[in-house]
Formats: structure tokens, C-alpha cells, sequence
């Protein structure tokens, strides 16, 4: 079992936006999206000679708690659990967008031609993974500012650089989301992530809609069961109606009915 | 005889009847075929679709449900093709339905959605009691045990009609949509909400399906009713103690035939 990460030293970053374009090619990724990003800081022009700002490299963070997993009914977007990667099983997807609402990084976008959520896998359905080659965006850093690697392997680049260093992961405020993405030190900004929203369809589906149908069959089947042992256990006597016609002549007074 | 149980004292008494009394006709074989080809259907769609949920806060009977069904149908992705395809055919049977016999389709509807407050209330009150307490329980109330006369569909059948009708339209229309979305809507949020509309359709249907199931297969009054839905035709006693206005109808316009 294998639990892939990325420790990412954002100081040595200079912005090339090398990691974008080689992830862009690898995957196909159409016109106008990404599957990562290049953040940065505003720089501060009043400083003069002094001004500066800092690169924030980043893409999914393949969190230990996926809100973006939460947010999806059918599991059509999973955690594996043999790489910690976070799929998209496309087939099973019905575009509901919820995973790309519900994730604080805004690490998802919906695919314009297949309309299901697209998102870094480390390249691992690229095939790089099964190959022995890193990520596209990590091999292509010119500064190597990207480190990838596996978390259980306590000999691996990133097992070591997590022992060594101090590290801080970027977190959204209201959940923590446990990413497993950590930039070494320090990072700038960290202000972009937003709360964790789940999407109302799905909200209304899970506080409102799926209490609602439980009570509701179980109701019902509360009530077959009673019927049930009343037959069972204390029927009543065959009616009378079954073998004399009783009943019947009290209903003889006229009750049309209007139905053809 | 009565001493039997009342089983056997039923089903004895169905065969005296099978082979002395007249039996009216009640279903005819389309009927028929589109009553089981909708069972068959409902019940499969709704084990593939209880597979298609797979998380941990709806699961409506655990993960050992989705896994399981995953695991027959070799992956999700097959089980989402086989249920989405199976809906499209049953829908598309109905809608095929609809068009090909229009005034029949009316008459059902006209038939299912035509209800006489007073009288329907009456009856579905005293006939909750009547199951579930028996006569002592409506004697309780100070009611009598006799039930107010029924057309072709008693309430209780007409409100499970209209639930699986209005439900069905509800299902087929946010099931497409579904279907559709990755195909060819560019915009998520008719999907999301098709989702949560189609599960509650679903689970309103399915408490209704349950008692639907058990008056028919299990209960003894009803049994004649679901012999009927195969051999077509009931007992002239089980239509006059059943559905009398029916039976006045059917016996009626028979007279006029005759006269």
C-alpha cells in the first residue's frame, strides 16, 4: 500500500509555469483548464528595491479527508486506497458537478467535452506511475521545487524531507481537509482557500431527502408488519360478506358510481 | 371447515368457487404483461439503483449493498450501464404504451385519478383499522365493519396507482436527465438535483410498493386480486364484496346486452 504525496519547497519556485504546460500536454488537458496552478503573492510595490513576492506551486492535494468524496453519492470519485490518489471513475460519473463545488482548492474542473470532473492523478492514468517516471510537472521542474514520492517508503525523497524539514499544508478553514500536499517551512499566500460548501442538491439529499425516504419505508413497512401479525396471530373471523353476500344489501341505497 | 384455518378454509373456498361461480373478467393480457414488466423492472432498477449510491452519509442499507452489487456486475461503471439502459427500456415501453393505445391510457388514468372524497376517506380509514386491528378495532372506534363500496380500483389502489404514475413521471424525466448530462448538458446542476429528486420519488414509491406487495401476495383478502393479474378474471363474489360499484357497472351494462 502506497501513499503518494508532494513536498513542495515554494521558495526555489520562479514561476516558469514549466509544471502547468508539461501537465497540460501529458494529459490533454483542453484550452482554457488546468490540473495545476502557480499561485502567487501581491506584490507590495511600495517597498521599492525591497518589493518581492513568492510562488505558490500546487494542484490536488489528494486529501485524507476528500470532501470532495463526501460530496459524491455514487463514489464515482474515490481515494484509492493502494495509492491515497483521488479517481474519477468517469463511466459511473454523471457530471452532477458537486465534487468540483465541494472542493475548497478549486482542484476540479468539468471537462467541456466529456462534462465529468477532471483533476490531477499524479499522472497515474497517464501511466506514468507503472512506468517509474515521476509526475510530468515534477520531472519537468527546472528548480526542483517539486518532490514526489510515496509516505510509506520511509527511504523515499519525501519521507526524508518531511523528517528533516518543517513543513505546513494548506488547509481550507472550516474543515481540515488533511491534504497531502506540504510545502517545506513556510508558503505564501494561504489566504485563496475557501470554506468547504457542500452543494444544496447534495446537502438537501443527505440531511433532508435521505431521512425522509427512511422514515417513510420504514413507516410503511412498520405497517406491513403490524398487518402482517394481525393476520397471523389474530385474524378475524372470514367475512361474512365472502360466502353470504351479508353486508352487501346495506349498500344497495343508490351510490352511483360516476366512472364509465 | 372453518375450523381449518383460514388459509386453507380461503383457499378451499376458492376452489368451490373456481368451479361454481361465474368469473368476471378483469385484466386483459396486455394488462397483464404490462403489470409484471413493470415489477420486473421496478425491482431491478431499484437493487441496481441502491448499488449506484456508494456513501458513507445516504448508504440507505450500508456499503455492503453498493459493494456487493459492484462486485456481481463487475464494477460500478457496468452496473451504472445496466440500470440506466434497463430505465430507458422500461420508460420507453410506456411511453410506447401511451401512444399506441391513448384511449386506454386515458381510461386508466380517468379510472386511477378519480376519487370521492367522502367515501374514499371512509373506507381508507376503516380499512387501516380493519388490517391492522381487525373488526374489534373498528368496533372500538364506533365504526361498522362493513367498507364503503369500490369502483374498479379500491383507494388504496388508486392512491399506489397515482403514486407510481406521478412517481414514474417524476423518475423517468430526472433519470434522463441524468443520462443525458454527461452527454450533452453543459451545465451540472440539472443532474445534482435530478439526483436527489429521483431518490425521493423512489423512496416515496417504495413504502407505497411495500404495502402494494403485501395486500396483494400476502394478505387473504385480496388473494382473487392477484390471481387475477394472471389469469385475468376474478370470482363474482370477489368483485360484488370487493369492488361493488364495478360489479353493478359490469353486471349492468350485461343486463343490456342481454335485455
Amino acid at each position: 500500500m502506497k501513499k503518494y504525496a508532494m513536498v513542495v519547497d515554494s521558495s526555489v519556485c520562479i514561476d516558469c509555469k514549466g509544471c502547468m504546460v508539461s501537465c497540460k500536454v501529458q494529459n490533454n488537458v483542453p484550452k482554457g483548464y488546468w490540473r495545476n496552478w502557480i499561485k502567487q503573492t501581491k506584490p507590495d510595490f511600495s517597498l521599492g528595491k525591497l518589493t518581492r513576492t513568492h510562488f505558490q506551486p500546487g494542484g490536488c492535494m489528494q486529501c485524507d479527508v476528500p470532501t470532495c468524496v463526501t460530496a459524491c453519492p455514487s463514489g464515482a470519485t474515490f481515494k484509492d486506497r493502494e495509492t491515497g490518489i483521488v479517481h474519477v471513475n468517469e463511466p459511473l460519473c454523471i457530471g452532477c458537478g458537486n465534487c468540483v463545488r465541494a472542493c475548497p482548492y478549486g482542484a476540479r474542473f468539468r471537462h467541456p467535452e466529456k462534462r465529468v470532473p477532471d483533476k490531477c492523478d499524479f499522472c497515474f492514468s497517464a501511466g506514468r506511475l507503472a512506468r517509474g517516471i515521476p509526475p510530468a510537472c515534477v520531472d519537468t521542474c527546472p528548480t526542483k521545487a517539486r518532490v514526489f514520492g510515496d509516505l510509506n517508503d520511509p527511504d523515499s525523497e519525501v519521507s526524508r524531507l518531511l523528517r528533516d524539514k518543517p513543513t505546513v499544508r494548506v488547509t481550507s478553514k472550516n474543515i481540515d481537509t488533511q491534504p497531502n500536499l506540504y510545502y517545506i517551512t513556510t508558503t505564501e499566500p494561504a489566504d485563496w482557500v475557501g470554506d468547504v460548501e457542500y452543494p444544496q442538491a447534495y446537502s438537501v439529499m443527505a440531511s433532508l431527502v435521505s431521512p425522509l425516504v427512511k422514515v417513510a419505508v420504514g413507516l410503511s413497512a412498520l405497517g406491513v408488519a403490524g398487518m402482517w401479525a394481525k393476520q397471523a396471530f389474530a385474524p378475524d373471523p372470514p367475512d361474512p360478506g365472502d360466502d353470504e353476500h351479508g353486508p352487501e344489501a346495506k349498500h344497495s341505497e343508490p351510490t352511483a358510481s360516476k366512472q364509465d | 371447515m372453518q375450523r381449518r384455518g383460514n388459509w386453507e378454509f380461503f383457499n378451499g373456498l376458492l376452489k368451490v368457487y373456481a368451479m361454481s361461480e361465474k368469473l368476471i373478467h378483469r385484466h386483459d393480457k396486455l394488462s397483464i404483461f404490462i403489470h409484471w414488466f413493470n415489477a420486473f423492472c421496478w425491482i431491478a432498477l431499484l437493487l441496481t439503483g441502491l448499488g449506484l449510491i456508494k456513501n458513507d452519509q445516504l448508504n440507505p442499507l450500508g456499503a455492503w449493498w453498493p459493494n456487493l452489487m459492484r462486485a456481481l456486475f463487475g464494477g460500478g461503471e457496468n452496473l451504472m450501464a445496466v440500470h440506466q439502459y434497463l430505465g430507458l427500456i422500461w420508460a420507453g415501453a410506456f411511453v410506447l404504451y401511451v401512444l399506441l393505445k391513448p384511449k386506454e391510457t386515458w381510461l386508466f388514468l380517468k379510472e386511477v385519478f378519480t376519487v370521492s372524497p367522502s367515501r374514499d376517506m371512509t373506507w381508507f380509514m376503516k380499512m387501516n383499522l380493519k388490517m391492522t386491528m381487525g373488526k374489534k378495532g373498528l368496533k372500538r372506534f364506533g365504526m361498522t365493519p362493513d367498507m364503503p363500496p369500490q369502483g374498479f380500483y379500491n383507494f388504496g389502489q388508486k392512491l399506489f396507482a397515482q403514486a407510481t404514475v406521478l412517481g414514474g413521471i417524476v423518475i423517468v424525466v430526472t433519470g434522463a436527465i441524468m443520462f443525458l448530462s454527461p452527454i450533452m448538458l453543459n451545465n451540472p446542476d440539472p443532474a445534482a438535483w435530478s439526483r436527489t429528486i429521483h431518490y425521493l420519488a423512489v423512496g416515496l414509491v417504495t413504502a407505497g410498493m411495500l404495502v402494494h406487495i403485501y395486500m396483494a401476495a400476502i394478505s387473504k383478502e385480496e388473494k382473487p386480486a392477484f390471481k387475477s393479474m394472471f389469469t385475468g378474471s376474478v370470482p363474482e363474489h370477489y368483485a360484488k364484496h370487493h369492488h361493488q360499484l364495478w360489479y353493478e357497472e359490469v353486471a349492468g351494462s350485461r343486463k343490456k346486452v342481454e335485455g
